[in-house]
């Protein structure tokens, strides 16, 4: 075998035998070279060290978090349901800058409907004020119109029978 | 289902059981979605890190990974293995993010102690403090010199050392040909044994 270093054509058989990954058969041509060859038994005793010194560079555990993370961001992704499919047309319409405007009137629409109403008690008008003598005047009164129709009840009742 | 695949990816391709369940997940089956997110959460997060070395962001990126396949569910058809496909997501993403955040900050960023590094117990007095301190500072070595390799480089080193992916599908992931990775790899490596040679 020519040497892999010299040539440069194999030298993926090199890496491989020092990672221990090289095939048996491959394995036992180049284990014969390196067995007669310096530069390649440097190599690979050096190459095998890299390797180690590489196996223990152990990178930090995965968020245990990571996969509801990940979900989030895929429920955030997916496709709108068929409602929203309905209205997409209206999502790129023109009435967008109309939007401000509309939520303000909605607001004050809002503001309006739901303002308590102040109510105002109108002052109680003022009562007239009945005098002592004004009563017994409106007693008097009474008195003489309820005599006046007994009055004329008696005086009825005496006619009629002339009268019949 | 299983022929459709097959008809897809041809007969010399074997069958892809993840490029299977992201059918299911294109035919509306959630559940599918959540194996391969359970399957590939922690290598996805994990390639990320080391490209980025930031592990808000790389959780970020990872977040943007899934969501991306997830959204692609409806046009997705298996032309190449799901991880391949998988891949070239997180590597564009991170190539991306790399080429946007490469400025001061970044690099002052990877000369500190990073934020979500094990914590340096320094309060601990058993024996194998001493051990454990320079174990970390090799960690930090390691850490900054595979930062320090180009973006291909590293990201080809980090599939190819961590996730044991074959050179065809890294060269796949990177869009290039299966001899420029195996270039990109023998460079990278040699980059890094010459930079961690103390360590070797």
């Amino acid at each position: 075998m020519d040497c892999p270093i010299k040539t440069q054509e194999n030298t993926d058989w090199l890496l491989d035998y020092s990672a221990g990954r090289l095939n048996e058969e491959r394995a036992v041509v180049l284990e014969r070279h390196v067995e007669m060859c310096t530069q390649c038994e440097e190599f690979v005793r050096s190459q095998q060290g890299i390797w180690s010194a590489l196996d223990d560079w152990q990178p930090a555990q995965v968020s245990a978090d990571f996969n509801r993370r990940l979900y989030q961001r895929i429920d955030v992704a997916k496709p709108a349901s068929w409602i929203r499919h309905i209205f997409r047309p209206l999502e790129t319409a023109f009435w967008r800058p109309a939007v401000p405007v509309a939520a303000a009137c909605l607001m004050i629409g809002a503001g309006l409907l739901l303002r308590t109403p102040q109510v105002t008690i109108p002052p109680a008008e003022p009562q007239a004020r009945v005098e002592p003598e004004q009563v017994e005047r409106a007693v008097d009164d009474m008195m003489m119109l309820h005599e006046l129709n007994v009055t004329s009840q008696s005086g009825q009742k005496m006619s009629t029978p002339k009268s019949m | 289902m299983q022929q459709r695949v097959k008809e897809v990816m041809g007969a010399s391709v074997a069958l892809d059981c993840d490029a299977e369940l992201m059918l299911r997940v294109k035919d509306g089956d959630g559940a599918s979605f959540g194996l391969l997110l359970g399957k590939y959460r922690a290598s996805v997060n994990h390639f990320l890190y080391r490209m980025v070395q930031d592990q808000a962001v790389s959780e970020e990126l990872a977040q943007e990974v899934f969501l991306r396949v997830y959204r692609s569910r409806e046009t997705y058809e298996p032309t190449a293995k799901f991880t391949t496909w998988l891949y070239r997501i997180a590597t564009h993403l991170a190539l991306n993010w790399l080429r946007d955040e490469k400025n001061e900050r970044s690099q002052q960023r990877l000369d500190e102690t990073s934020k979500d590094a094990p914590a340096r117990e320094l309060a601990d007095r058993s024996p194998s403090v001493e051990q454990r301190l320079l174990r970390q500072v090799n960690v930090d070595e390691v850490r900054q010199a595979v930062a320090a390799l180009p973006d291909k480089q590293r990201a080809a080193v980090l599939m190819h050392k961590y996730d044991e992916m074959e050179y065809s599908q890294i060269a796949k992931v990177l869009s290039c040909s299966e001899s420029a990775v195996k270039s990109l790899l023998f460079r990278a490596y040699e980059t890094l044994r010459v930079r961690l040679a103390h360590m070797a």
